[in-house]
């Protein structure tokens, strides 16, 4: 890869970290932001971001056949899943989709640049707000678009960043940072992307003394190592281990729509592999349809059987690989054992693996496409079952008719649930989601209000 | 019980104890005449070194003709498994070669009652030691399983520790632990022996976990030294753990006699904190003073063990197979590469001889290397039985 050494994670893998080199580039960090990113307009910005994303859905751009060429054996997804969720995520960069943002987060798109009066506020105050000096990330490596989606929101607050990537994790966010400096080095100039494995403390502790604001993803258990190790006035943003179901009503599981409901509930499956909070383990799929719930168990084990040959599952290491063998076996048995449990899997492969089960508690796949199908009387029916994952559920993803669609939108919103969308689109949130039911922006940024 | 199980039982006993004969008594003519070796063509090739080095010391078609007539009978009378095996169409009557044979998931034997004991006739169970699951496995037992199993496990000891010295096995005693395969392991072992029962220096604390009484411990590593009698440590990978960090706060380290030996086994289970191999070894050497440290590698789920016969290399007996299984393909790998590994154990007569563990290995030649256990394999809560 022939790319200049802007960032740390540029360099060599024999060149060593050390916590002067990161205490000199926190500095420069927080100079040019001085230089170059507070005088910026918000307007600048997003046209800036704009222009990366148009240019990153050009199939001709470097950094995306970067990406391309490099990202199957560097992140484990193949081509085609790459493809189609780096383009789900660029093509949402819009100056309107910016602007809806801005607006929802901040009540209006110029408050990150002047004092404006809000559609609310009384003639007598107006209010503008700040982002942090100085923004630490510290990125998990499952999939690459919420770290791109980190990078692009402390941009807008007009933050300096340092991105600490997981060990192996850094070329999405690295080829990111090189689009951006490519467009407009001088905004480049104000993001740091290194790599290591979390836990060295002495690059760490010197890390986190600069921040203002921390971001972090991760395991439960590394996000409490963090918080423990974090100076009392660093805010931090954590974003924990969700999980996220589907559901699925009778209405829609009829001979004319079950084609495309399998369709959608198999692009929440190989979307990044499963891999992400927002992928299903389970979808809970109401019975008594025209179509009954094993017929849609198993008309998704086709599916996924059709998309292996056209967006193939990543490679998966021997452990991941023989976590499915083992879950697969465990499931054949229980198949041979019972009536009313099913299990349809890839040949000479773990490609993918559909198990139908009566049982309405919630079951952590062990993902890579592995995905249980639960039979269900009802909406009511399903609450109970995922009640043990109460407060850890991101997405809802639902396959029901229009006028049906708010009732339980309701019903799950009041059980708990952050987000809910249409099946389909489970690993495609837009660019205003609130990431685990926080605000995006509203987290980072710190009010003024002057009072006329 | 079942007449043709029980005569395949006794039979497989006399060929175990037959190598065992065999092996005591270096005359080829009684490897061919008792053995498990009899229909091998060159029983000198097939025994090994003397250290132990475990080669197959029959044919294939020995162990194969054993492992399809032992499938015939357990598809016969082990209900249980016979629905696997018709749910895979893999039955006696397409099975032509043993590796065909249906091997069952050890997470199986949590719910399933794979046996062809009849609930009468079950009188002992042995359950799986981990802590994270709910339900342990149940392997049962009764005098005639038992028999196989410690005819198994005793010829396998002998051959890799001899029969006779001094042992402490860092494990509570049989009474204490009646369902611990590896406590009736020892307990065979120590009889075999001649040792007293204080050769136990485990206990079992409130909450039912093993501890060690560290006073009864030192006092057999004080009198091994006094008595300059080699000793062998036999443990579990985290009583070992208790055992040196007690050492070390104590600042005891000890420098038994020559010839002194430990033998760790199984994993960690959030019982003590988890170290390496390589560092546990390391460290039982430093503060124990012993020149060697053998793994073992069994569960409950099976009545043969192996061992580490060179480095990174563990073999079973020649009445156990293993297999590395391509988690892809569900095939063998090659050499040198890493799988599941799924053991055919003869021995497990009156329960099911193929099993798929949740363990990965690398290939090396008949035996494996042990890398570890498959993260999250077992799903939460499944239930086998019947809706």
């Amino acid at each position: 890869m022939n790319l200049p050494n802007f960032f740390f994670a540029d360099l060599p893998p024999e060149a060593t970290l050390s916590p002067t080199l990161i205490a000199a580039a926190c500095d420069t960090l927080k100079r040019n932001r001085v230089k170059y990113l507070l005088p910026r307009k918000t307007e600048d910005i997003v046209k800036i971001l704009c222009e990366v994303a148009t240019e990153w859905l050009q199939p001709e751009n470097q950094f995306r056949k970067l990406a391309l060429e490099l990202g199957p054996a560097e992140t484990g997804f193949s081509k085609p899943i790459l493809e189609k969720g780096l383009d789900g995520f660029f093509c949402q960069f819009t100056p309107d989709n910016f602007h809806a943002l801005l607006k929802q987060e901040l009540g209006h798109a110029q408050r990150l640049d002047q004092f404006v009066a809000g559609d609310d506020d009384n003639l007598n105050r107006t209010a503008m707000v700040h982002g942090p000096e100085f923004i630490v990330h510290v990125a998990a490596g499952n999939l690459p678009n919420p770290a791109l989606m980190s990078l692009t929101l402390g941009l807008l607050t007009r933050s300096a960043q340092f991105m600490k990537c997981a060990s192996g994790a850094a070329l999405m966010p690295r080829l990111f940072a090189h689009s951006i400096y490519q467009i407009d080095p001088k905004l480049g100039a104000c993001l740091e992307i290194a790599e290591w494995r979390g836990g060295n403390h002495e690059l760490e502790n010197e890390l986190f003394a600069h921040a203002d604001c921390l971001t972090a993803t991760g395991s439960d258990e590394t996000l409490a190592a963090i918080r423990a190790r974090l100076p009392a006035r660093v805010r931090l943003l954590s974003y924990g281990q969700r999980v996220s179901f589907g559901f699925v009503t009778r209405e829609v599981l009829r001979e004319e729509t079950i084609g495309e409901i399998v369709s959608r509930a198999a692009d929440d499956v190989i979307a990044w592999d499963q891999h992400g909070c927002l992928s299903p383990h389970c979808f809970y799929v109401e019975e008594r349809g025209a179509v009954e719930s094993d017929k849609f168990a198993q008309l998704l084990a086709v599916e996924l059987a059709k998309r292996e040959s056209t967006e193939p599952r990543g490679k998966i290491s021997v452990e991941e690989s023989a976590t499915i063998a083992s879950r697969r076996a465990i499931y054949e048995t229980i198949a041979a054992h019972r009536a009313d449990a099913k299990i349809w899997s890839s040949q000479n492969s773990t490609a993918w693996t559909v198990v139908f089960e009566h049982d309405v508690r919630f079951q952590f796949s062990c993902l890579n496409r592995f995905i249980y199908v639960k039979p269900v009387p009802d909406v009511a029916a399903v609450l109970p079952g995922v009640d043990e994952i109460r407060g850890k559920v991101s997405t809802v993803g639902i396959a029901a008719p229009p006028e049906k669609m708010k009732e339980l939108a309701l019903r799950f919103a009041r059980w708990g649930a952050t987000r809910i969308c249409p099946l389909g689109q489970m690993q495609n949130p837009p660019l205003t989601w609130r990431h685990d039911g926080r605000p995006a922006l509203g987290d980072l940024i710190t009010w003024t209000d002057f009072e006329l | 019980m079942n007449p043709e199980l029980s005569q395949f039982a006794a039979r497989l006993r006399e060929l175990i104890q037959g190598r065992d004969a065999a092996l005591r008594c270096p005359c080829p003519a009684g490897r061919n005449q008792r053995g498990f070796a009899s229909n091998f063509p060159s029983p000198d090739a097939a025994l090994g070194d003397g250290d132990g080095a475990a080669r197959h010391p029959y044919h294939d078609s020995e162990f194969n003709s054993l492992a399809l007539e032992l499938f015939g009978l357990q598809f016969k009378f082990n209900p249980a498994y016979r629905k696997i095996c018709e749910a895979r169409k893999l039955t006696p009557d397409v099975v032509e070669h043993w590796t065909q044979i249906p091997a069952v998931p050890t997470a199986t034997f949590k719910e399933l009652e794979l046996t062809s004991f009849t609930p009468e006739e079950r009188t002992a169970i042995f359950h799986s030691s981990g802590t994270t699951e709910q339900i342990p496995s149940r392997h049962f037992h009764n005098a005639e399983s038992l028999a196989v199993y410690e005819a198994s496990l005793w010829s396998w000891f002998q051959l890799h520790f001899g029969n006779e010295g001094e042992l402490v096995f860092l494990t509570p005693n049989q009474n204490a632990a009646p369902h611990s395969s590896l406590v009736h392991m020892f307990e065979t072992v120590r009889q075999k022996f001649g040792l007293p029962e204080s050769a136990f220096t485990g206990n079992i604390s409130g909450d039912g976990t093993w501890v060690l009484d560290f006073t009864a411990t030192i006092k057999k590593l004080n009198s091994a030294c006094d008595l300059k009698v080699p000793l062998t440590l036999l443990g579990t990978a985290f009583s070992f753990v208790h055992l040196l960090d007690y050492l070390a706060e104590n600042n005891l380290q000890f420098c038994l006699p020559k010839n002194s030996r430990a033998m760790e086994t199984g994993g960690y289970k959030n019982r003590s904190r988890v170290m390496s191999k390589a560092e546990l070894h390391q460290l039982i050497k430093l503060r124990l003073g012993v020149s060697r440290v053998h793994c073992e590698y069994g569960m409950s789920e099976l009545s043969s063990q192996a061992y580490e016969q060179e480095v990174r290399r563990f073999d079973f007996p020649s009445w156990a197979r293993v297999q590395i299984i391509s988690p892809e393909t569900n095939r063998e790998v090659a050499e040198g590469e890493t799988g599941i590994i799924r053991v055919f154990d003869l021995a497990n007569v009156f329960s099911v001889a193929a099993i798929q563990t949740e363990d990965l290995g690398v290939r090396r030649g008949d035996g494996f290397e042990l890398i570890g256990r498959a993260q999250l394999a077992e799903p939460r809560g499944c239930s086998l039985m019947t809706a």
